[in-house]
């Protein structure tokens, strides 16, 4: 009886949670298929497919933004475990004078704005030529990923002593074999969890790609912007929920692949 | 390949507290050693001698301030510990979990660039060797401690190294598997022929297995020579103590004669006047009399004979250890038990060979 109700319980409970996420993105969908939708009316009077053939339309530029968008968060995430791999390895492991400082200034972007350090840095790129560029938006976006992926690393790396590389150079390892076949499989997973949150910050960049980008880096925060803001509704809802869609692929995405490597090994005991 | 001769080899590890250069946290004394070609050398000291960290200096994997590491005529000084000859077996088994017990032993072998099927057959061969026969597919964790260190113990002699370190292997292991262990180890050492330099704290491991033993203290090494010769002749009070001397009476030296506070003894062999230092006497050299052979006397000059009053008597496993108060002076004694206990505060007549006694001079 006990039982029954706990899951009678469990049930209710995941239920109620479904309702409380998908409440928001029903008049979501709703919206973007409907040709106006006013008060008093509960449900829209006209439904038309018009936000979506806009949407998906030649001169819309979603594919190309979707592709941009794809491109910057891939692109971000491999130069920040190539950043991250060496710091983290050093902040986790080794002790050394002005480790906590190095630390807080690698984590400020969590705590200061990351649109002040592009504020900062956007006279510099107007010198060096990077703004208004697909190579200077992607500088821009490491400010606010990197500490992410960062703390995903140092914690992973944590958990590995120098005794197992001591071990394998023993064993005739070399530094770059040591990286392969034991340094990178034990920290896969913390690097697909810093990814997963890189990509996702990345992704909902609005006022840097704005500034850096300067408008000719058009992502999917950028032209979805113009239309929550005053525009469109029905076209800003099927950006919303394209929007939405990518992120949530791309987590599931991640989230499998640390299913399915979990599955080939186990943790790390003796 | 020639012997691995180790050459003022010297490691300091600075205090970051403080001025650095008045006081090291800890530092490793300029050390010289050699070993020879299919030796089992012994390191032992108390835990925090430096002898792990000596170990690691002479396997690359710490790089000392200065000295060299020598093998044959070749210096790998400033080899990497990749580029050695050398294998080790650390005091846990530190097998990549990710990797099946044949990936693991075999893992050397596929640095080295050697064909998969070469490698496995190599090491399942080597699996053999350890008795672990039909483990290749297994994962680490799926063994236990003791099987976990063979594997480990497989994967550096597959290696054909030039000389194996093995740094405390079996402390994790309960004792009937330690011990299951070092015949094992011996057993290998016999079959690869392969040079061994084992660092230990424990006495009996070290005895049982080492050819030779080096008897480190606070980053020094005190004494090096065969187990019987480090126990027997100990060139230092801190030799003595740590291998487990009972009897060390300090005094000095008068005319040949050796006077403690309570205890005064003939030595068999001339040394200094007035040199102070401290008398071994091992606790097997005594003999119990019986109350029978009192009467007998001794033609040998070198028996002396000392009458006290058993205090603790406690059997351990066909030795009897007791303990004799002698005129204030307390005595540990050990004897194979042949009948009956020695009784506390029985009256005892003891006695001791002086040329077995041993001094070691301050």
């Amino acid at each position: 009886m006990g039982i029954r109700l706990k899951n009678v319980g469990w049930k209710f409970l995941m239920i109620l949670f479904l309702i409380l996420f998908s409440f928001p993105i029903i008049p979501l969908i709703i919206t973007s298929f409907s040709a106006g939708w006013r008060w008093p009316e509960i449900l829209p009077d006209q439904f038309s497919l018009r936000a979506w053939n806009y949407v998906f339309s030649p001169y819309a530029g979603t594919w190309e933004a979707i592709g941009n968008s794809i491109f910057i968060a891939i692109t971000v995430t491999f130069v920040n475990i190539l950043l991250c791999l060496p710091a983290a390895n050093v902040i986790a492991r080794m002790n050394f004078k002005g480790k906590i400082l190095i630390e807080g200034i690698l984590y400020a972007p969590l705590i200061i704005p990351p649109f002040i350090t592009v504020m900062g840095i956007h006279l510099t790129f107007i010198y060096l030529g990077f703004t208004e560029s697909l190579i200077g938006v992607m500088i821009a976006h490491i400010a606010p990923t990197l500490p992410y992926m960062l703390r995903a690393l140092i914690i992973s790396y944590q958990t590995i002593g120098l005794q197992w590389e001591e071990q394998a150079s023993m064993l005739g390892a070399g530094k770059f074999n040591r990286l392969r076949f034991i340094l990178l499989p034990h920290i896969l997973p913390g690097i697909v969890a810093g990814s997963s949150l890189t990509i996702l910050v990345s992704l909902s960049q609005y006022l840097i790609t704005f500034l850096i980008g300067g408008g000719h880096v058009v992502t999917l925060p950028i032209i979805l912007f113009p239309f929550i803001s005053g525009g469109d509704i029905g076209i800003g809802s099927a950006y919303m929920i394209i929007f939405s869609g990518l992120a949530l692929l791309s987590l599931w995405t991640m989230n499998t692949l640390l299913k399915r490597y979990y599955k080939a090994r186990i943790t790390f005991i003796g | 390949m020639g012997e691995l001769v180790i050459h003022r080899v010297e490691k300091k590890y600075l205090n970051h507290n403080g001025n650095p250069s008045k006081n090291p946290s800890f530092q490793l004394y300029p050390m010289n050693l050699s070993i020879q070609e299919g030796e089992f050398f012994g390191i032992i000291g108390p835990s925090g001698c430096g002898k792990t960290t000596f170990l690691k200096c002479i396997a690359g994997l710490i790089l000392p301030d200065s000295g060299n590491v020598l093998l044959g005529k070749k210096n790998l000084t400033y080899v990497p510990p990749e580029k050695r000859p050398f294998s080790m077996v650390f005091q846990q088994p530190l097998l990549f979990p990710h990797l099946k017990v044949i990936d693991n032993v075999s893992f050397g072998l596929k640095m080295q660039g050697i064909n998969k099927k070469v490698r496995f057959d190599k090491a399942k061969d080597m699996l053999q060797a350890v008795g672990l026969s039909g483990y290749e597919l297994r994962h680490p964790y799926e063994l236990s401690g003791g099987q976990q260190q063979r594997v480990s113990l497989a994967r550096a002699i597959i290696m054909n190294p030039k000389v194996l370190f093995l740094d405390e292997p079996f402390s994790a292991l309960d004792p009937d598997l330690r011990q299951e262990m070092r015949e094992l180890v011996k057993q290998l050492h016999q079959t690869f022929k392969v040079t061994v330099l084992m660092v230990t704290h424990d006495r009996e491991e070290a005895f049982q297995l080492a050819d030779r033993l080096a008897i480190m203290h606070e980053g020094k090494l005190l004494q090096v020579g065969t187990p019987k010769n480090c126990y027997e002749k100990p060139d230092h009070i801190k030799v003595a103590q740590f291998l487990g001397s009972k009897n060390m009476i300090e005094g000095v030296v008068s005319k040949n004669k050796f006077i403690g506070k309570y205890f005064e003894v003939s030595l068999g062999y001339n040394l200094m006047n007035k040199t102070k230092g401290w008398l071994i006497i091992r606790p097997e050299l005594f003999k119990r009399m019986c109350p029978n052979d009192l009467n007998q006397t001794v033609n040998n000059v070198h028996i002396q004979s000392f009458t006290g009053r058993i205090k603790e008597v406690s059997y351990r496993s066909g030795f009897v250890h007791y303990k004799v108060d002698i005129k204030g002076q307390s005595l540990y004694v050990i004897e194979t038990n042949q009948s009956d206990l020695p009784l506390v505060n029985d009256q005892v007549t003891l006695q001791l060979n002086i040329k077995k006694l041993h001094f070691i001079p301050q």
